[in-house]
């Protein structure tokens, strides 16, 4: 305490006095020594030096008194800034090499750390979104499925670890009476919902307990970018009506703008439980999930057990055909970032090694202007610079240099980042939201004062290793090349190879796949086909027939348009994902036990999609007029589904597949045919089993309408529109788009990853290029002379070539070798992202060894000229 | 016995003992680095060589702590020096200081150079 006193005071007042102070006295001790050394009848001068010699260090003496009184450093920290700055301004291009290297390394670093942050690690806009888990049930084969509105019931109720529950449902339902029908994607939400999301009300009020009621007057509210949008942004609009599928809602309140819920944007809320309340059957299954935000201090592991617990108790009392169904329950940032979350890991990692490369090539750069520094470093340390100050000097100019690099880092990375949103997938979750916020910011500070230190570390060794005699003595500038700088410099040369082989391997392995699920034969024809997705307002077309009526005559008008060779339905279409899934059996063999039942996705078409596609039919027939509603049920299967139950597929035709398995509810359909599989999930992932009913037989008022056309399928866009709007304007379409589209989708997600990791790769490439340039050049000029007198006394020009290139050679091979090892084991991890080849694919490695040597040879190249055109005289004469 | 010990080399100092003494060696009376320098030379019969780089930091440190003041003064060969002097707080200091360090002393020896 009291130290800290004095040495504030002294930080303020008498510094300057206490220097002053502290020479005369040591001038005083000097005089006294002397005097006794003259009493001794030393002469004059002899006594003076002795004196000075027994003395010690004067300045060091003093400075370490002087220390005594100072706060840590904090001058000599200014000082050391000071110094570096003027030492940038010195070295111009130096100082413009490293300070750019460091700003593309930090800059990339941080644009991918903020988006990594705000997709993964951010919390979520949500009071406590940190403690916000999604739920939904769990059975043998499939996790977070659906959770039925009984079940919600019993877990809101008694789910103890929970301090409030919500149950969310998404629908699309058409509005309309306000100018052309338009579909609206919304939530039905139950009343707790709002209050768990902390949204506020822009206008009115949220819903009511009692709105959320079998029976309850029709509520909405809206948000407030349809209140904008579709609403006309009318203040008064609280106490309207909307209709929505035919159903008159009254508007009670306007959402705050900004509020938004997963990736889906969402024009109307809806009560949850007015509709689904009615519910009676514990295994009612919609499309609903949950949300549970749970108590302070309550554990994932501990919720799960108590709705677990639930579960097993309802399965005695309530028991039905779902009593093996147990809770799913994970935090809501990690099921938003699933997906996504191993390919920003992998980016994360590969610009990170990016940066060691920038690190490294900083490093090299330093030593070399270190040992071009030697001399000055002796002459500090002669007239008593300790070696914890000079440690601390060269580290602060490091760091004042990374920090430079680093603010301007910070500029790209925000350049960078506009660039990524841009670029990147719709679906990624809070992409959009990514800025460069305060925890980017820390990041972007903490890496550069890594690098600063990691880089500036290399030179500091070096700085120790300085022998004063030497360095004060040669006075050349390459004083002090030490065989030791050299070795390190060769390791940093080896580590960036290495590296860079590691990223051009996982860049290619990537680039190859992207190829490969480009070409990746999607199991129909998408060239010329045209996709009109339709969803009809229940309202209006309350019947099966009204809906076949209503497609068929569609597809009739749309066949007549020139160039329309033929028009067929389809639910959903390939690359459109997952529209649901469901347990089947085959009746034909034996019952598979309760936990074994098998899933499948299910699908519906007409009679003409499959020809209209060009689906390769393997076996049996094709859905015809003869599959009538009220006719014997029947379905295609596809190749996927038959190889999983038969080793042949014509073997499953006749036999019946019930849906649902056998301890659900279900039709039973019999096999007529089986069709190639397609790519329904995206170009890049594995087909699944699927069942396709008969449109005919199950209607769907969604439905995507295909026009095979005879030429670019977008010309007949305009008439597709005519055509839907002509047969009844108040169906909306929802989306229109070539089928090749509905597939490229699918790989925007796999586009980015390869765009980003083949940007680092090439970024890679640039700076070991650089390096291993530097690093050889100076090689060569440090031995020069050595070049100049071998040649002097004979030596042969490609002697000189064969030497230096071998020991580029041998740098390159080592990190080849180092850096063949680290993709290997890497590629464990690069697996989930590749298609179409394996991971630890040898042909890959061999392009990516051979791009590496190619850049290694081109920037060894010059040096190596340089090596081979030494000009003997100037250098002999020189030395 | 191999002598691990060269006896011809000075002593280094213990970590914390060149302050205490330092207190020592005022306690009879003021005096200047270089008296203080010479006064624990003399005492040590020459163990101890005392480094100005040790000295000077350790003399300010006690200053900061208030246990020792400072005044310049004239020495008695007519020289201006700047003196040093306990104060209260370093004398108290001093007395706590010896008998921690004589017990640790007789403590290391009976540990070391154990008596049967």
């Amino acid at each position: 305490m009291r130290e800290w006193w004095s040495k504030t005071c002294g930080a303020l007042h008498f510094r300057r006095g206490l220097d002053d102070d502290l020479s005369d006295e040591m001038q005083a001790h000097l005089d006294l020594m002397t005097s006794e050394n003259l009493e001794r009848g030393m002469s004059d001068d002899e006594a003076r030096a002795s004196a000075r010699r027994a003395f010690g260090n004067l300045t060091r003496t003093q400075e370490n008194a002087r220390q005594a009184w100072q706060f840590p450093r904090f001058e000599t920290i200014l000082q050391d800034v000071r110094y570096g700055l003027r030492g940038i301004r010195r070295l111009p291009s130096f100082s413009l090499v490293v300070i750019l290297t460091l700003a593309l390394g930090i800059g990339a670093n941080t644009a991918i750390f903020s988006v990594v942050y705000s997709v993964l690690l951010k919390p979520l806009p949500y009071p406590h979104g940190e403690r916000l888990v999604w739920l939904g049930e769990s059975t043998a084969q499939a996790e977070g499925i659906s959770i039925t509105w009984i079940n919600f019931e019993h877990w809101r109720h008694d789910g103890d670890s929970f301090e409030n529950m919500a149950a969310f449902n998404g629908t699309d339902l058409t509005l309309t009476g306000r100018g052309d029908a338009v579909l609206t994607h919304d939530w039905l939400v139950t009343s707790s919902f709002f209050r768990l999301t902390g949204a506020k009300p822009a206008l009115g009020r949220f819903f009511a307990e009692s709105d959320d009621k079998p029976g309850a007057a029709p509520t909405t509210i809206a948000t407030a970018e349809c209140w904008q949008r579709r609403l006309g942004g009318d203040p008064n609009i609280v106490g309207e009506s909307v209709v929505l599928d035919g159903t008159s809602y009254q508007i009670i309140g306007v959402l705050n703008p900004g509020f938004g819920f997963l990736t889906r944007s969402a024009d109307f809320y809806l009560p949850l439980g007015r509709a689904a309340g009615a519910s009676r059957k514990r295994s009612d299954h919609g499309s609903m999930r949950a949300l549970g935000l749970l108590k302070p201090g309550a554990t994932l592991t501990q919720a799960k057990t108590n709705l677990d617990a639930i579960m097993q108790r309802l399965a005695l009392s309530d028991p039905g055909p779902e009593d093996d169904h147990r809770a799913f329950a994970a935090y809501l940032t990690e099921v938003m970032g699933n997906g996504i979350r191993t390919t920003l890991l992998v980016l994360m990692s590969a610009v990170g090694l990016v940066l060691m490369i920038a690190c490294a090539n900083v490093a090299s750069l330093l030593i070399v202007r270190s040992t071009a520094r030697a001399r000055e470093i002796a002459i500090r340390v002669a007239i008593g610079a300790g070696r914890a100050r000079l440690v601390r000097q060269l580290l602060t100019e490091t760091i004042v240099i990374a920090a430079i690099g680093g603010a301007l880092g910070l500029l790209l990375a925000g350049w960078c980042l506009r660039m990524l949103i841009v670029i990147g997938p719709r679906d990624i979750p809070r992409l959009t939201e990514a800025t460069l916020d305060l925890p980017v910011l820390l990041f972007a500070a903490a890496s550069s004062v890594a690098v600063g230190l990691l880089a500036g570390l290399a030179p500091v060794f070096n700085a120790g290793k300085v022998d004063l005699t030497t360095a004060l003595k040669e006075g050349a500038p390459t004083a002090g090349t030490g065989r030791h700088g050299q070795a390190f410099r060769s390791t940093l040369v080896i580590v960036e190879v290495a590296i860079t082989l590691m990223l051009a391997f996982a860049s290619g392995l990537l680039v190859r796949s992207l190829i490969a699920a480009q070409n990746a034969d999607p199991g129909f024809d998408p060239r010329q086909l045209l996709a009109i997705e339709l969803q009809l307002p229940e309202s209006r077309y309350k019947s099966d027939d009204s809906v076949r009526q209503y497609y068929g005559q569609l597809s009739q008008s749309l066949r007549a348009e020139p160039g329309v060779e033929d028009v067929g339905l389809i639910m959903c279409p390939p690359g459109a994902g997952d529209c649901g899934d469901y347990w089947y059996s085959i009746l034909e063999k034996p019952t598979p036990a309760r936990d074994d039942v098998p899933l499948s996705l299910f699908n519906r078409v007409d009679a003409n999609y499959f020809r209209v596609a060009r689906v390769r039919l393997i076996a049996g027939r094709n859905f015809n007029d003869s599959d009538r509603a009220g006719g014997p049920r029947v379905t295609i299967i596809n190749e996927r589904l038959a190889r999983q139950e038969w080793s042949d597929p014509r073997l499953a035709l006749g036999q019946h597949l019930k849906v649902g398995g056998p301890y659900m509810e279900g039709s039973t359909l019999e096999i007529v045919g089986v069709v190639a599989d397609v790519s329904q999930m995206g170009l890049d992932a594995e087909e699944m089993p699927t069942f396709y009913y008969a449109f005919s037989q199950k209607p769907d008022s969604a439905m995507v309408v295909t026009m095979r056309t005879n030429g670019n399928a977008a010309q007949w866009m305009n008439s597709a529109r005519r055509q839907v709007s002509a047969l009844d304007r108040n169906v909306p379409i929802q989306s229109l788009r070539t089928a090749e589209d509905w597939l490229g989708a699918t790989l925007q997600r796999r586009r980015f990853a390869t765009l980003l990791l083949g940007l680092f790769g090439g970024l890679a490439m640039l700076l070991a290029a650089v390096g291993i340039y530097g690093v050889l050049n100076y090689w060569v000029s440090a031995r020069q002379r050595e070049i100049a007198i071998r040649l002097a006394v004979g030596a042969h020009r490609s002697t000189i070539l064969r030497w230096a290139g071998f020991h580029a050679a041998r740098l390159a091979a080592f990190g080849i070798v180092l850096g063949a090892i680290g993709a290997w084991i890497a590629s464990r991890w690069l697996e989930s992202l590749v298609f179409g080849v394996t991971a630890r694919s040898p042909l890959m490695m061999l392009l990516a060894g051979t791009a590496v040597i190619a850049i290694a040879g081109l920037a060894a190249s010059v040096p190596l000229w340089r090596a081979t055109h030494t000009d003997v005289v100037c250098n002999l004469h020189d030395a | 016995m191999s002598t691990v010990d060269d006896p011809r080399k000075a002593l280094e100092f213990l970590q914390g003992t060149l302050e205490v003494l330092i207190l020592r060696s005022l306690q009879g009376a003021p005096n200047h680095a270089y008296g203080i320098s010479q006064f624990l030379e003399q005492q040590s019969e020459y163990e101890f060589l005392v480094d100005n780089g040790s000295l000077y930091p350790a003399l300010q440190r006690l200053l900061q702590r208030r246990w020792i003041r400072s005044q310049w003064k004239k020495s008695p060969n007519g020289r201006r020096a700047k003196y040093y002097r306990l104060t209260p707080l370093g004398r108290t200091q001093l007395v706590v200081a010896k008998s921690r360090w004589m017990r640790f002393v007789e403590a290391m020896g009976r540990v070391l150079a154990p008596q049967r």
